[in-house]
Formats: structure tokens, C-alpha cells, sequence
């Protein structure tokens, strides 16, 4: 083991930062316009990587209070809290003068794969190494320190916002015993004998909210019931329509505020083989009240990084306008009451505005292995809104449903004789 | 109740009609479905176009007719997706 540690690295030594340039590409680099930065800067400038210290006493002994959603210093019990982005980073106006795309610095393009990152401790200097796939705090294995990743790092693992957990363990571990004890009849055995809502688990799962203007526009075909009338034919009567057709078009122009989309892909696949439809549910968030990053927020958690970028949403964005739009539409219809057949469908988004936030699940989670399903039981951490995916006993499923059809044919039987 | 139930079916006509008979399985899949779905809740999703804040300007639309049906037994048009709108169409420009 002590053999895969690399030897430690002398902080005054020089630092090997890959093999030299060729002239050109020296050339070019100088030439080179500097970097862009990003639309809006949200770097928490009041912390650094390394060591968040209790603004009163020093420690850093510091973690969110779930009761309250501040940071609560453990050595002197002094609380606070970061400001909130919105106002922080003006994010709830100018919506409808929003004009391309304006990406957030903790929502830019992810740049490296490279998760871990070695942090020199603030209190002893030693190099403690952060798996920022799962973890955004570490312990310095020597001084005890608690060391925070805080800057925003290129691989996707910061976000712009955090919004901190306000329901507490013990209420989540309420509402899962609630949600499941209202679905044992038909659970599958085994589930409940391996029922331990305790285990649920305080997640922050990274999002990215968007603000939008857009305006969707669609043609379709409408009907409009002229005439009705039933005719007799022996022992039978059949009712028949009469009816306009109209080809209609709908334009509405819209904006909206904080629409919540998934940042990791293994949460943004949703269909029959998993069960990512049940953490989706439990959105919306009130993500007004998101505050700037600090990692403090994260101690006791577990957190998964955002693994993709704008360009990759923003068809879903589109997709997620369009059906807005369709529902904005809806209250004009009232006149076609035979239907209306949508046929086409185009949307153009004038602007739209992409920030990265971790919000707070609760999740609960159970590992089908006969059908290699990965149910959860989720709950949101700021509203309390629960929704879960119980595995199901199939053959008390199918008892139930062929008691209930036996019965029911039973019945049409013996109508069936009474009336014959 | 299954007694007004069977008063009804028998008031219907001399006899009750043989799709009665159907009523065993469908009532089957039915209770299955909606167990099914109780537990497992695989419809359930982020009503987004109900949950987000939106501000919309008034909806603009024109409508022209261009045909009449005289005649038909359906009693809404075909393929009517007014109320899904999730159900993507063709998509223009």
C-alpha cells in the first residue's frame, strides 16, 4: 500500500507543469487573447481553498444546523450565513431582457475529468487529497483541521449556489416510514424485512436553474361539434356527429423563473429501467433562497458533481419551453370542443440564464437484486415533499387482481342468466 | 348496488349484452395497474409547466375553417393532444 503513495512534493521545488513548448506554440500563446471569464462571477471571494474559520472564535470546526439552515461554528455555537445569490448576483431580474446565453462561473463547460484534488492543509501544510466526486470537505489526517474545497474547479464540481437541508434526520426518516408503511401489503417481502428508513442518506444533487424568454409557437388542427343526433336501427341506436374543421395556429411569448433541470446524467435518464422519475418528483425547490457556495454547507453530506454542460441541456430546456408553452395555449382552446390535433411545434429562445446549484435529498435507497432495479424513497429536503419507489411482491399483485377479476365475473355471469 | 347494477344491465334489454363477460379480465388488469403504479409510482414526474413561475403575455391565434364533416360516429377529432404536453410534434425552424 505505503508503495502507490507518491513521494511528498517539496513546496519550494519547481513544478513540473508538462514537457516544454515548441516556438510556435510559445508564440501563439503569447499571442493568444486572454480567456474569457464568465458571464456572471460567482466565486465566493471570502474563502479560499483550505480552511473555513468561525468568523468569532477561529475554528473550523463548522457545519450547517439543519434546524435553522445557517453554519453554527461546533467550538463557540456563534451561527451564520452566506448572503443569498439572488439578490447577491441580481439572478430574479431582467428576465425578459435576458439576450443569448449567460452562463454562471460554477455552470461552465467541464474541462477535466480529474476529480481528485490535493489540497495543502491551511493549519499544518500537509497535502490531504479530496475525492470530489463524493466529498467537498476532508479532515487533515494530522492537525484534525476541517479543509473545504471552495474554489470553482474545472471539473464541475463547485457549483454557483448551494441551498442548505432545513429538514432535519429525523423528520425524513418520519416521512419515509410514512410513505412506506401506506405501501406493505403488496411490498415485496424481502424489502420490508430489509426496511431501515434510518439509513437515508442527506444528498446534495446538482441542478441547473434556468432562467428563460422564450416564445413558442404552434399549428395544429381543431374541431367544433356543429350537430348531434341518434338514430335507430331495430334494438340498436348510434349516435352521430356532425362537425367544422379549422386549422388554428397559437403564439405565446413567456418568461420563466428558476425552471430546475438535473446536472448529472445518471439522474437525467429517465425511463422504465430506473427510478429517477422519483427524485425528479420531489422538485421544485425554493431555489430563491439558495445561498452562495461555501463548502461548509456540505459537512455531514454526501454530494455528486454535475456532469453536464449547458450545450447538453439546452435541448431539454427547449423541450421543456415547448410543453410551457402548450399549457399557456391550453386556456384558448375552450372553443374547439371536439379537440385540437396538434401538428407543429417551434420554439425560440431569446435568452436564457444558467446557474449550478446543489440542492438537499434525502434518499433512501434499496437495491432490487432480482431485478437489478435501484429503487429510492426521496424526500425534499426544504418542503418536505416525499415520493418513492417501492418494490412490489408479483405474485400477491397478481392474487389481488385475479380475486378482483373473478369476482367481477361472477357477477356478469350471473347477470347473464338473470337477464336471459 | 349490484343488485340496481343488474336491474340496469336487465333494463337494457331482453338480454344483457356478451361484452359483459369481459368485465372479469379487464377489472383484473385494472386492479394490477393500479396497484402496480400506486407502488411504484412510475408515472409520477416534476409537473415543471405547473411548479415554475411564469409570466406569459396574452396568447396570439388565428383559426380559419376548412371543412365540414357531415357525418361521423367518433365523438372527438383523432389524435387529439391538446392536453399532453409532453407529446412532442413536428418540429419547425
Amino acid at each position: 500500500m505505503a508503495s502507490d503513495q507518491p513521494p511528498p512534493r517539496d513546496p519550494d521545488g519547481p513544478v513540473f507543469d508538462g514537457p516544454p513548448l515548441s516556438l510556435e506554440e510559445e508564440l501563439a500563446a503569447a499571442r493568444a487573447e486572454p480567456e474569457p471569464g464568465p458571464d456572471i462571477d460567482t466565486v465566493n471571494e471570502s474563502l479560499n481553498d483550505g480552511i473555513n474559520r468561525c468568523p468569532k472564535c477561529g475554528s473550523t470546526d463548522v457545519r450547517q444546523r439543519a434546524t435553522t439552515g445557517m453554519l453554527v461554528c461546533l467550538f463557540c455555537r456563534h451561527e451564520w450565513q452566506e448572503a443569498r445569490v439572488e439578490e447577491e448576483f441580481g439572478l430574479g431580474v431582467g428576465i425578459d431582457e435576458l439576450q443569448g446565453v449567460v452562463i454562471a462561473g460554477g455552470a461552465g463547460e467541464i474541462s477535466s475529468d480529474d476529480d481528485v484534488i490535493t489540497m495543502t492543509c491551511g493549519g499544518c501544510g500537509a497535502d490531504v487529497v479530496v475525492d470530489t466526486a463524493h466529498a467537498m470537505n476532508a479532515r487533515c489526517h494530522w492537525c484534525r483541521h476541517t479543509l473545504n474545497v471552495n474554489q470553482q474547479t474545472p471539473n464541475g464540481a463547485v457549483p454557483d449556489a448551494v441551498l442548505p437541508f432545513r429538514l432535519t434526520h429525523a423528520e425524513a426518516v418520519e416521512k419515509i416510514r410514512e410513505f412506506a408503511s401506506k405501501r406493505r401489503l403488496f411490498a415485496h417481502p424481502r424489502f420490508k424485512k430489509e426496511f431501515i428508513p434510518e439509513n437515508v442518506l442527506g444528498v446534495y444533487l446538482p441542478y441547473l436553474v434556468i432562467d428563460a424568454r422564450a416564445e413558442a409557437a404552434y399549428a395544429g388542427t381543431g374541431e367544433v361539434e356543429t350537430r348531434r343526433w341518434t338514430e335507430k336501427n331495430g334494438d340498436n341506436s348510434t349516435t352521430y356527429y356532425a362537425a367544422d374543421v379549422y386549422r388554428l395556429d397559437r403564439s405565446v411569448a413567456f418568461t420563466v423563473d428558476d425552471l430546475t433541470v438535473e446536472g448529472a446524467a445518471d439522474r437525467a435518464q429517465m425511463g422504465g429501467s430506473t427510478t429517477n422519475n422519483i427524485v425528479n418528483t420531489v422538485l421544485p425547490f425554493d431555489t430563491k433562497n439558495a445561498v452562495k457556495w461555501n463548502s461548509s454547507y456540505l459537512v455531514g453530506f454526501t454530494s455528486e458533481k454535475r456532469d453536464l454542460d449547458v450545450s447538453d441541456l439546452e435541448p431539454v430546456l427547449e423541450d421543456q419551453l415547448l410543453s410551457i408553452g402548450r399549457s399557456q395555449v391550453e386556456g384558448s382552446l375552450t372553443q374547439f370542443d371536439r379537440g385540437v390535433r396538434w401538428e407543429a411545434e417551434k420554439v425560440d429562445v431569446g435568452g436564457s440564464r444558467w446557474v449550478s446549484m446543489y440542492l438537499p435529498v434525502w434518499l433512501y435507497s434499496y437495491y432490487q437484486e432480482n431485478t437489478k432495479m435501484l429503487h429510492y424513497i426521496a424526500v425534499n429536503a426544504r418542503t418536505g415533499e416525499t415520493m418513492g419507489s417501492v418494490p412490489v411482491s408479483q405474485w400477491r399483485l397478481l392474487a389481488a387482481a385475479l380475486t378482483v377479476g373473478t369476482v367481477l365475473e361472477g357477477i356478469a355471469g350471473w347477470i347473464l342468466v338473470v337477464s336471459a | 348496488m349490484i343488485a340496481e347494477m343488474t336491474q340496469v344491465v336487465v333494463m337494457a334489454g331482453d338480454g344483457a349484452p356478451g361484452w359483459i363477460l369481459a368485465a372479469g379480465p379487464a377489472g383484473g388488469a385494472a386492479t394490477y395497474w393500479a396497484l402496480y403504479r400506486y407502488y411504484r409510482n412510475t408515472d409520477k414526474s416534476h409537473a415543471y409547466e405547473r411548479d415554475t413561475l411564469i409570466a406569459a403575455q396574452p396568447v396570439q391565434g388565428n383559426q380559419e375553417k376548412v371543412d365540414h364533416i357531415s357525418r361521423t360516429r367518433d365523438s372527438d377529432i383523432d389524435g387529439d393532444n391538446s392536453g399532453n404536453h409532453r407529446a412532442r410534434v413536428q418540429r419547425l425552424g
